[in-house]
């Protein structure tokens, strides 16, 4: 038997039109829209409202109302304008917006096509477009370390993700590694945080995966070596790219929510080959005349063709897990 | 009436397939709402009432897809919300006419003539257009100015393109019978194929929460409105259900008739009544107690509803059940008259 303090919660919470926190016995917290209820548990969406979760009654020790109630709002909106309509000329769309696609940035032709695969599209001229949960996706290659700002502008987008590859600063993260970005940092050392609702979601998405979640910092060029990456990592990041900071700044200033989603090539303690750091549409002759240095270089080479692969592979199952969450993710209104 | 005999007929075989299974309760309607989010804040409205998070989800087409096949209703209902703010609803529907279900899209029609392009017109698809009245009446109970106006271009743009339009009015009290019946000719002028009516179901987190009607009142205004109906009208619904509007005829409820699916699962027990929710069909069927609504049931909840998705399946199953009841239905299709 519940007591009838928290009976009389649970049934308020039930017919309650917001979020609302759930305080466990243990102490821990649960938020989240109560949309069902049995004998002896609550069911709850999260608040990215893509995760179902159960909670027994035999464990909450209280409930607050933490969250606007959507049902009293609408009420005072009604109040407030009784007797007058809106405008003939409120958009048709309502608060909604016409919805623009999702873009998807990545700077190399081989996170493009990586991409590709998990949208069922082939790559043509620096772009590929299709769908992911329902959702219309675009993908562009900018090229590595590009000013994002064009992009946006073209493409209105509701939502801007910087995906591809990423080098590991943490030396628990191995090649095929997903991290999604709780935050970007610059290399002047500003940091802004990623958009709670949509991050939240694509966690999310994620479980089950290999991924972890931290902050990214960006390098002026490749971090190829490991004391460069040695020394990026004193930051406390996770790991390194060189565009998801200028995607994250462009989309905030654009008021466009953004997610950050990258796969690990190369470890912490693995060196790149020195022709990595520059940007080409085709590595096979640079990686030729690489390995004819010596069976070192060669079998770094296939080392690292491993990698790539690995990193590919989890991008594109990265993204395809990703598509409900875009729907979440959509910050507007 | 207005409903294609193709349709009467595929209900008609539905029912009667029902009752040889000696299925004692089956889905009519299956009420599909792929999303919450709306594009008007209508007052009547209990709804949209969520949190933005859960405005912005909404079913793919394959949720939706696989909610009409676990339920088999022969008719699909897609409301909302807005069902025409989702990105893939011309999608959704073109799935569920190919599955042969009978699909009526309810839109408030202000997307209608921009959307019309990624539809196709079917014998099984019908745009279903949310009109409340004459034009003032209308306005004020979406709470814009020159809906109305909007709703009948899109009217006239999808019918000039071969789709079939009905509208659904629900009516709240203050309703005038008379303009209600000069709205009703206006209608039948525009050419749509029929019309639906119902009184507003008391939403208990509607705006308005005066102007819900009782039901002898209801009984009064509907046979005020219906009481010697024009040759030219032609509803698509039921004319026992309309009897039983006009207080001529008594139903009891039959909530599991138009079962409702949403991004929370199968409502339970109704389109309107929200009491929790089942994961499978089947759990909604067989687990819910359905013995505590309706109107005998004493559930305060239930005692003035008369609205169409718990009364018309009563209808139509009553038609079936008795060959004088079938009688007054193909009579009153024959002459017209309620």
């Amino acid at each position: 038997m519940i007591e009838a303090r928290i009976a009389q919660l649970v049934d308020r919470a039930f017919d309650y039109r917001g979020y609302v926190t759930l305080r466990r016995s243990d102490g821990s917290e649960v938020v989240g829209f109560v949309y069902d209820r049995g004998a002896s548990h609550l069911e709850l969406l999260d608040q990215s409202a893509t995760r179902r979760m159960r909670v027994p009654l035999a464990e909450i020790a209280d409930i607050a109302f933490t969250g606007e109630d959507a049902a009293r709002k609408s009420q005072e909106i009604w109040e407030r304008r009784q007797g007058t309509l809106e405008s003939s000329e409120t958009p048709a769309h309502g608060d909604w917006g016409e919805a623009g696609p999702v873009l998807v940035l990545v700077a190399l032709e081989q996170e493009l096509r990586a991409v590709g695969r998990a949208l069922d599209g082939a790559p043509r001229a620096g772009k590929v477009r299709g769908r992911l949960g329902g959702n219309d996706v675009v993908t562009l290659a900018s090229g590595m370390g590009k000013d994002p700002g064009p992009a946006l502008a073209e493409w209105q987008p509701r939502l801007v993700v910087s995906c591809g590859f990423c080098g590991g600063l943490d030396p628990g993260l191995i090649a095929g590694d997903l991290v999604l970005a709780t935050a970007v940092r610059a290399a002047s050392g500003e940091v802004l945080t990623a958009p709670e609702p949509a991050r939240l979601a694509a966690a999310a998405m994620l479980e089950g995966l290999r991924y972890r979640q931290g902050e990214l910092v960006q390098a002026a060029s490749v971090a190829a070596t490991v004391d460069e990456k040695r020394a990026l990592a004193r930051s406390g990041a996770l790991a390194v790219d060189m565009e998801s900071y200028a995607v994250g700044l462009e989309a905030a200033e654009a008021g466009i929510p953004w997610l950050v989603l990258r796969a690990v090539v190369d470890p912490a303690d693995s060196p790149l080959p020195e022709f990595t750091r520059e940007a080409r549409r085709d590595y096979t002759w640079p990686a030729l005349k690489y390995a004819l240095k010596g069976p070192r270089a060669a079998a770094r080479l296939v080392r690292l063709a491993r990698e790539f692969r690995l990193a590919s592979d989890a991008l594109t199952t990265g993204l395809r897990r990703l598509g409900p969450a875009l729907d979440a993710a959509e910050a507007r209104p | 009436m207005a409903i294609p005999a193709s349709q009467m007929l595929t209900v008609a075989r539905y029912v009667m397939k029902q009752r040889l299974a000696g299925r004692e309760r089956y889905p009519l309607v299956l009420m599909l709402e792929p999303l919450f989010r709306c594009n008007l804040s209508c007052t009547g409205c209990g709804k949209i009432q969520y949190p933005s998070s859960i405005l912005k989800r909404h079913l793919s087409v394959a949720d939706c897809v696989a909610a009409s096949d676990e339920c088999g209703a022969p008719m699909v209902s897609i409301a909302g919300g807005e069902p025409l703010l989702h990105p893939e609803i011309a999608a959704v529907a073109r799935a569920l006419v190919e599955r042969r279900r009978y699909v009526y899209l309810c839109t408030n029609a202000l997307l209608l003539e921009r959307k019309l392009d990624e539809f196709e017109p079917s014998k099984f698809l019908s745009f279903s257009v949310h009109m409340d009245g004459p034009r003032a009446e209308h306005d004020h109970s979406v709470s814009r100015e020159g809906v109305y106006d909007v709703a009948v271009k899109a009217i006239r743009a999808a019918l000039a393109r071969g789709f079939r339009v009905t509208t659904n009015t629900t009516l709240f009290e203050g309703s005038n019978p008379e303009r209600m019946r000069r709205f009703f000719d206006d209608m039948m002028e525009l050419g749509v194929e029929g019309m639906m009516v119902s009184p507003g179901y008391s939403y208990e987190k509607a705006p308005d929460q005066e102007h819900f009607l009782r039901r002898e009142r209801s009984h009064r205004l509907f046979s005020q409105m219906l009481g010697e109906p024009k040759k030219s009208w032609s509803f698509n619904q039921s004319p026992l259900f309309l009897q039983f509007l006009m207080g001529k005829r008594d139903f009891e409820c039959t909530p599991w008739g138009n079962p409702t699916y949403n991004i929370f699962g199968w409502q339970r027990p109704c389109y309107l009544l929200q009491d929790g929710y089942a994961k499978t069909f089947r759990e909604l069927m067989e687990e819910t107690e359905w013995s505590r609504y309706g109107r005998k049931s004493g559930n305060p909840r239930c005692q003035d509803c008369m609205v169409h998705c718990g009364f018309e399946p009563s209808a139509v199953r009553a038609a079936f059940e008795s060959p004088r009841a079938m009688g007054a239905t193909v009579a009153s299709m024959v002459t017209g008259r309620l």
